[in-house]
């Protein structure tokens, strides 16, 4: 049986970008059902629906709400991030694109349940066509009545702004992207004080993934229980988007219940591309560990990846096939954590630059025997050691190419480089 | 007050105390780079990684607060010593290990730290390193230079500027391994506490205009002393190479400057430096040739206790120090004075720029020209401007009298409008006795030269704007024949022949301790490091 889409129900219908349209496929209600709530029983829905924050950390949506304390005097703001720029992923920009009146809803019943009246969705720089749907979205909800002074008649204010990055990873993590947000370099922050207490301009603030948002307005419109019966078990609930690249045939987001195997996603995605061997994948964006075949068929959830040593992240799902050099494959996600690091810590600025110099050094021939054993030491000494998961998350791949594909780099060091031809995907005689 | 254990020693400290400085109490040394402890927290150096019980992964201990009782902290152990030693390893590999040409060589603190946790060789290619082509020695105002190879990016100099001085010239540009600190464009780094980024500066990146490649550290012989510069008198260390200063460095006192001190106050000893230095004790002949010539230290006081003792008018003497003098020279002027019989003791103090230090219990400031007004009030002085004392002694008509002799300790003419008048009325003194240690205009027209020790050379007492009274050492044998104050004036106090006998500062001290209630139970060698506040602690000290 088909899974029916929920999060991208509306993507092939462009009328849900108006308010209209989007009320017309029963928009809103959940905002106005959520207003004839108490705003505590609306956290204690979204804590029962099981809900788990979909931008990486997995961390439970309702418990972070539950995070904010009451009348401290301050205002609570809400921070949705948008800042979707984990290599191989790219849901986010789908549902702010083809449904932005979803994310919208979700923030609003967000706003209303933490007693915050503001919301910022800080949007990638990137994404400059989702920021302007999302502008003219937040602009006909306003001339609506959903957003303004009275939403929707309840005497509650909500006001959205989207405020666009400058085009740096570091601003996804949630402490990076409040300072950004405050006009400051960005770059994370000591925690504690976490952000539920000490967030946007000092005051108590919920930050939440795009996708984590447009789950709650079905949660309050269908109830807790429809919503957890979804996925694996009670840890695990949910529709999922997993974004699919790499040797896939049909490359894209899928919305699929969390918990579904790798092996079903990619058959879903229409199976490997001309009919390749599977070797290896990433389950869950760059910062993952990467995973050998022989794990295809574990259930693509929380729990069961974080037990095989990788982890679900931003779901971005990297398949490659027997053709793919692992090395190179690492060392260019180690240019890339290089590339994003803020450079405020040590281990991160100087470990990033040197695993990424040392895994090419090995992908070209020039690498020793030595220089595996001192990529392993380098993941340990990053591991754990950091300010931020930055470091953390280019151990994530790195480590795993030194634990589970050894072999590769020694091939590297034994054959002067790395003994996979160089493909060429687009070349002049086209790539059918 | 919560309980801590760090490496099994238990002790209480205040609570919202910083892991680093309590561990620092129980003997236990937490490495660190940018946790400063008038700065901001970062976490960034990520040096400071011990094992807390209870917590999963190893915690950095300069963002611990010990808040509550029982935090138990393991510093000696392997897990913690790996990552000690990981995280040098980061901070060494781009680094220039250009020791033997920097200047922060021997008080650096990635040698002191490669000494406790680095590794005798390196893992990395040298030809990989990263280098800021072009930023070896940029200027970042007249006083700082940044050498960007060095830098280990720990952003205290940044705080300093955002926090302290909060002026906010400097910052973060690039990112990632490409990360550099820098000035604002079209500003630079021109604050007046600027040069403390220096101070600050863990390694040697930033170094001082004026000390870079000047000395190396470790000949260095340093002393506590006061900056003379104004009257907030900065806790300092004079910091010499046999008797040349080559720096003036701030020395922590909570109270009175914190852990900085101003660019101004850095410069005071150049001009011990500069100025023609007078080392030999002179006398104008008296067989009419009227000659300044050398002279041993006996003639010359022989020679003051003679026009002492001839004064026909003790009124018409009188006796000027210069608000450098320490506490103790200005009370034996008053008492020299007081023994000729003379109501005219006077502490000549002008007012210069306002200078502030930021320090965790408010601002400190002052303006005086000179570091001890108040002390020398407190000693018995009178204080005025030049051109007051001028106008108080009569000698504010330049065609007037003069007096029958003037005795001028330490004056200090510092190029002001008022100089030539003070000049005029020096030269119509009947007797002209100067004892100064600048071979200046006042040395050339006097009867009697005594050459004087520098603050840097004597040992006294200073009292600042606030009333705190501070102590400062000699740091070196004062140059020449040259001697302190204190002692030239017991030598003038014994030949009056009225009862005083010959001490040291210590004695005279004491002498002044016994009969001023504000200092009352003080003796020299046992003032607290931090001074005493003679205003709250002992009562109003003027």
């Amino acid at each position: 049986m088909a899974f029916e889409p929920i999060l991208t129900r509306n993507i092939r219908h462009p009328e849900v970008l108006s308010v209209d349209g989007y009320r017309a496929t029963g928009g809103y209600q959940a905002l106005a059902k959520a207003y004839e709530m108490e705003p505590g029983e609306v956290i204690d829905q979204v804590k029962a629906s099981g809900l788990r924050g979909r931008g990486g950390a997995g961390f439970p949506a309702g418990v972070k709400w539950g995070f904010i304390p009451k009348e401290t005097g301050k205002p609570v703001y809400l921070v949705a991030n948008a800042d979707e720029s984990e290599p191989g992923t790219f849901k986010d920009r789908l549902l702010m694109e083809k449904d932005p009146h979803q994310l919208i809803e979700g923030c609003a019943i967000c706003c209303y349940a933490v007693g915050a009246h503001v919301t910022y969705i800080y949007i990638r720089g990137e994404y400059a066509e989702a920021a302007r749907i999302l502008e003219e979205a937040i602009a006909d909800a306003y001339a609506a009545g959903i957003l303004g002074e009275d939403s929707l008649g309840s005497g509650y204010r909500q006001e959205v702004y989207v405020h666009r990055g400058a085009g740096a990873y570091i601003c996804g993590e949630e402490t990076g992207m409040l300072e950004s947000l405050e006009g400051k370099r960005g770059q994370p922050r000591v925690k504690p004080p976490f952000p539920a207490l000490v967030g946007a301009f000092d005051c108590p603030t919920v930050i939440n993934n795009v996708e984590t948002l447009c789950n709650v307005p079905h949660i309050i419109q269908r109830g807790a229980e429809w919503y957890a019966s979804i996925g694996t078990d009670e840890r695990n609930t949910g529709p999922k988007l997993y974004c699919m690249s790499g040797h896939v045939e049909r490359p894209g987001t899928y919305e699929l219940p969390i918990g579904t195997t790798f092996s079903g996603l990619l058959e879903t995605a229409g199976g490997m591309w001309r009919d390749g061997e599977l070797k290896a994948f990433i389950p869950g964006g760059a910062s993952a560990a990467i995973l050998s075949a022989e794990h295809a068929d574990i259930p693509m959830d929380f729990d069961n990846l974080a037990e095989a040593g990788s982890m679900l992240g931003s779901a971005a799902v990297i398949v490659m096939d027997q053709t793919t050099c692992l090395v190179k494959a690492t060392a260019r996600l180690a240019k890339f954590f290089a590339h994003e690091s803020c450079g405020q810590c040590t281990p991160c600025r100087e470990g990033t630059r040197w695993a990424e110099m040392t895994l090419y050094r090995i992908a070209e021939g020039q690498g020793t025997m030595a220089d595996i054993d001192l990529l392993d030491r380098m993941m340990k000494n990053m591991s754990g050691t950091a300010l931020c998961a930055l470091a953390d998350a280019c151990v994530g791949p790195v480590a795993s190419l030194v634990k589970n594909f050894r072999h590769e780099l020694e091939a590297c060091v034994e054959q002067n480089g790395s003994p996979y031809p160089e493909r060429r995907y687009f070349s002049a005689e086209g790539a059918d | 007050m919560p309980k801590v254990t760090i490496d099994g020693r238990t002790l209480e400290v205040e609570s919202g105390t910083n892991l680093i400085d309590a561990a620092n109490r129980a003997g236990v040394q937490i490495p660190h780079y940018c946790y400063h402890p008038r700065l901001s927290v970062v976490g960034q150096c990520r040096m400071c990684l011990v094992k807390i019980e209870g917590m999963p992964k190893l915690q950095t201990a300069c963002t611990m607060q010990i808040t509550k009782d029982g935090m138990e902290v393991t510093v000696d152990d392997p897990e913690v010593q790996e990552a000690q030693e990981g995280m040098m390893e980061f901070l060494l590999i781009n680094h220039p290990l250009d020791c033997p040409i920097c200047d922060q060589a021997g008080e650096c603190g990635l040698q002191d730290y490669s000494f406790k946790h680095g590794q005798a060789f390196s893992r990395f290619r040298y030809s990989e390193k990263r280098t800021y082509p072009g930023r070896e020695r940029i200027p970042l105002g007249s006083n700082v230079v940044l050498n960007m190879n060095r830098c280990i990016q720990c952003t205290r100099c940044i705080r300093f500027t955002e926090e302290i001085s909060e002026t906010g010239e400097l910052g973060f540009f690039q990112r990632g391994a490409r990360t550099e600190i820098g000035v604002f464009p079209g500003k630079e780094l021109d604050n007046p506490l600027s040069t403390c980024v220096v101070d600050i500066c863990p390694v040697g990146a930033l170094t001082s205009t004026r000390f870079r490649f000047a000395e190396r550290v470790w000949y260095l012989d340093k002393k506590p002393s006061i900056c003379t510069g104004c009257d907030v008198g900065c806790n300092i260390t004079v910091e010499h190479r046999r008797g040349a200063i080559k720096r003036l460095k701030p020395r922590f006192n909570e109270w009175v400057n914190d852990y900085w001190m101003c660019d101004y106050g850095r410069t005071t000893f150049e001009r011990w430096e500069e100025g023609e230095r007078l080392v030999t004790p002179r006398i104008r002949r008296s067989n009419g040739s009227s000659e300044l010539v050398a002279t041993t230290w006996a003639k010359a006081v022989r020679r003051v206790l003679d026009r002492l003792g001839n004064a026909a008018d003790p009124e018409a003497t009188a006796f000027v120090a210069s608000a450098d003098v320490s506490t103790e020279e200005a009370f034996l002027l008053a008492r020299l004075a007081q023994a000729v019989g003379s109501s005219k003791r006077r502490v000549v103090v002008e007012s210069g720029p306002e200078r502030s230090i930021p320090t965790v219990h408010g601002v400190v400031s002052g303006s005086d020209e000179g570091p001890n007004r108040r002390g020398a009030l407190l000693a018995g002085l009178e204080a005025s401007t030049t051109d007051e004392m001028l106008a108080a002694l009569g000698l504010g008509d330049p065609d007037g009298g003069g007096l029958e002799l003037l005795f001028l300790l330490d004056p200090d003419l510092g190029g002001r409008e008022s100089e030539s008048a003070f000049l005029e009325a020096a030269r119509r003194a009947d007797t002209l006795v100067v004892a100064t240690w600048l071979d200046g205009p006042l040395a050339e027209i006097a009867d009697v030269v005594l050459p004087l020790a520098t603050t840097a050379e004597k040992e006294g007492t200073f009292v600042n704007v606030g009333g705190r009274l501070q102590r400062f050492e000699p740091a070196f044998p004062p140059a020449g024949q040259a001697r302190p104050g204190v002692d030239l004036l017991i030598d003038l106090l014994v030949g009056l022949e009225i009862g005083w006998r010959a001490g040291d500062v210590e004695a005279v001290f004491a002498q002044l301790a016994k009969e001023n209630r504000l200092l009352a139970g003080l003796s020299l060698s046992d003032l607290p490091a931090a001074g005493v506040d003679l205003e709250t602690e002992r009562g109003e000290a003027e």
